[in-house]
């Protein structure tokens, strides 16, 4: 294997007995265009930015280590501690409540005897996916708007007109309004890979349920989840991930206010190094970041493989 | 870490017949799960039907009427939205579309070197790039930024166009390895034995098969560099090279005061991708829907 590569077409097999000799550079020059790119604008700025976390850099070439100084600072700054908390809620909130949802939608359309239905009900819910998504928060904040926003237009229609409030503008409703952005979020990425791995399973299953005289809601819960396993546990890693990391809903319809009240570690990172020009202060804000996403993606992907017994289908 | 895909995509037939022996199982009818369906779609799209009727209204008429569409209509706030937001479409086009040819080449020959070719380092390599999935985009911003500085590309359309490639070529290449892995072995050993060159097996065997797992990349890469506002907002400084998803804010700042006009211009920075949706529907949702798991 080391004087030369050979063609398979499995990670397993063994290399085939009689395959032709391929070059051994062959296959480094497929990887090449991705390895340059990958290692300048992925790897080397994920370790400059680890290794700057060490330093007073201002974004300059010059920078003085400091140990551990900037993680100090970091955990003593009421405001990066503030900004976790609101996003622990955001990407736990924002998560259960749109993955809830997207199966919802997705067991609505699944449990549709017509095709023909099944195919216009997932069209209308795909086409939401495609509005750019700083349109939907623009569209939102107007929802939220004091005056003449929908959500308080709606209140009054319905006689709570007393209960009509500045939703963005109050710091103990703030950070649920910005969660509730896109409700009643069935249409998204989710509910199109769980209907589709809904419409994979195969029907025998479906039918023997029947037969037994299960009942919709019970083939749902020991039928249908579990063997979604897979796609459900990748919304899971992919809303986390984006969550724990959201910046730009809070940039654009709240920046991060009132009084921090929607402050994320994202935009904190943002405003330490464009407003500031603490770029030492903001990787450190970033590295923290780094651990808590790839701690939290471990913890699903562990939890998802322990228990497995995935039946192949 | 187990990672797996499938990106077959199931044919209509397939579908029907399912739907066919689902309707001869019949379980009761479907009226309560529309009605449900309804709800739901009604409450999400009541927003941007708002934005609709209201783009069409003038100040007076907006704050008298918020509910319904009144008349006379102002169709004028369109043509006074669309040069504020014109420039910032065809920026987007311009970064979009480099970007996407690229992810798919480079993602194209990684996975397909991945998927079938036995080299030294193949394990070691493949793992360390799909560890990039899991680091966070926004910890990379500020040294990239520096990069970007010191390569004097700050306001440049490759500013934007490489970076953006290099978020989504690792979770491409995993895409394009696991589709490659699923043709079988003896297209090529055919086409070798006919004496195809390695680059022929390449362009003239893979390439054409892999249209489906293509067209999910392409829509998750345009979606990305449709929506993607800190790096541009971080990269690009003139105003006129914004693309859209800066572009509409433009609205909520001098103009907000003209409500129509500002609803006028978010339905204009919509109408391209869902233009783009309506032509390929069925592939866009096939490509999106691609059975992905882990």
């Amino acid at each position: 294997m080391a004087t030369h590569s050979t063609l398979t077409s499995d990670a397993s097999a063994a290399s085939r007995p009689k395959s032709r000799l391929i070059p051994v550079y062959m296959p480094y020059l497929f990887l090449l265009p991705a390895i340059l790119l990958l290692v300048v604008f992925r790897y080397y700025p994920a370790f400059s930015a680890v290794f700057h976390s060490f330093t007073d850099w201002d974004g300059t070439s010059t920078s003085n280590f400091v140990g551990l100084t900037q993680y100090k600072a970091l955990f003593n700054d009421p405001i990066f501690i503030k900004s976790v908390v609101n996003i622990g809620i955001y990407t736990f909130l924002r998560t259960v409540f749109s993955t809830v949802m997207a199966l919802l939608g997705a067991e609505l359309v699944y449990n549709l005897r017509s095709y023909v239905s099944q195919g216009i009900w997932r069209i209308v819910f795909t086409l939401p996916l495609v509005i750019p998504t700083t349109v939907v928060f623009l569209v939102w904040r107007q929802v939220y708007a004091a005056r003449l926003g929908l959500f308080n237009q709606i209140l009054t229609a319905i006689g709570l007109g007393g209960q009509a409030k500045p939703w963005l503008g109050l710091p103990d409703t703030a950070l649920g309004a910005l969660i509730l952005i896109g409700f009643p979020l069935v249409s998204g990425f989710g509910f199109l890979v769980l209907l589709s791995a809904l419409q994979n399973l195969p029907t025998e299953v479906n039918d023997a349920a029947l037969i037994d005289g299960c009942t919709r809601l019970r083939r749902i819960f020991s039928i249908d989840i579990p063997s979604i396993r897979g796609p459900l546990a990748l919304i899971l890693i992919l809303g986390i991930n984006a969550g724990l990391q959201e910046f730009a809903p809070m940039l654009v319809v709240t920046n991060g206010g009132p009084v921090n009240a929607t402050q994320s570690p994202g935009l904190y990172l943002y405003q330490q190094a464009f407003t500031y020009g603490k770029f030492g202060y903001s990787t450190a804000i970033g590295t923290v970041l780094m651990l808590m996403t790839l701690a939290f993606s471990i913890f699903i992907l562990r939890s998802r493989y322990r228990s497995a017994h995935d039946v192949e289908v | 870490m187990m990672l797996k895909s499938n990106t077959t995509v199931q044919s209509a037939t397939a579908i029907r017949s399912q739907a066919r022996t689902k309707r001869a199982a019949g379980w009761r009818n479907d009226w309560p799960l529309t009605i449900a369906l309804v709800i739901l779609a009604f409450i999400t799209y009541v927003p941007f039907a708002s934005v609709l009727i209201n783009s069409v209204k003038d100040n007076k008429q907006f704050f008298t009427q918020f509910w319904l569409p009144t008349v006379p209509f102002h169709f004028e706030n369109y043509s006074k939205a669309w040069p504020i937001i014109s420039q910032s479409i065809l920026n987007s086009v311009v970064y979009s579309t480099p970007t996407v040819l690229l992810v798919l080449v480079v993602s194209g020959l990684t996975g397909y070197a991945f998927a079938r070719y036995r080299f030294w380092g193949r394990d070691i390599i493949f793992f360390l790039m799909l560890l990039l999935t899991f680091l966070p985009g926004i910890l990379l911003v500020i040294p990239m930024f520096v990069e970007i500085k010191d390569l004097g590309w700050i306001n440049t359309t490759q500013g934007i166009v490489l970076p953006w490639s290099a978020v989504q070529i690792p979770f491409g290449m995993f895409l394009m390895r696991t589709f490659f892995e699923t043709l079988p072995r003896e297209y090529f050993e055919a086409a070798r034995l006919d004496g195809a060159s390695e680059l022929q097996l390449f362009y003239r065997i893979a390439l054409p098969l892999a249209t489906p797992a293509f067209s999910t990349l392409g829509i998750l890469t345009l979606l990305f560099t449709w929506n993607d506002l800190i790096w541009p907002i971080i990269t690009l400084l003139d105003a006129s090279r914004y693309p859209i998803s800066i572009g509409v804010l433009r609205f909520s700042g001098s103009f907000s005061t003209d409500f129509g006009v500002t609803f006028a211009g978010y339905t204009l920075a919509s109408v391209p991708l869902i233009l783009v949706f309506i032509f390929t529907a069925r592939r866009f949702m096939a490509g999106l829907q691609g059975g992905l798991s882990i």
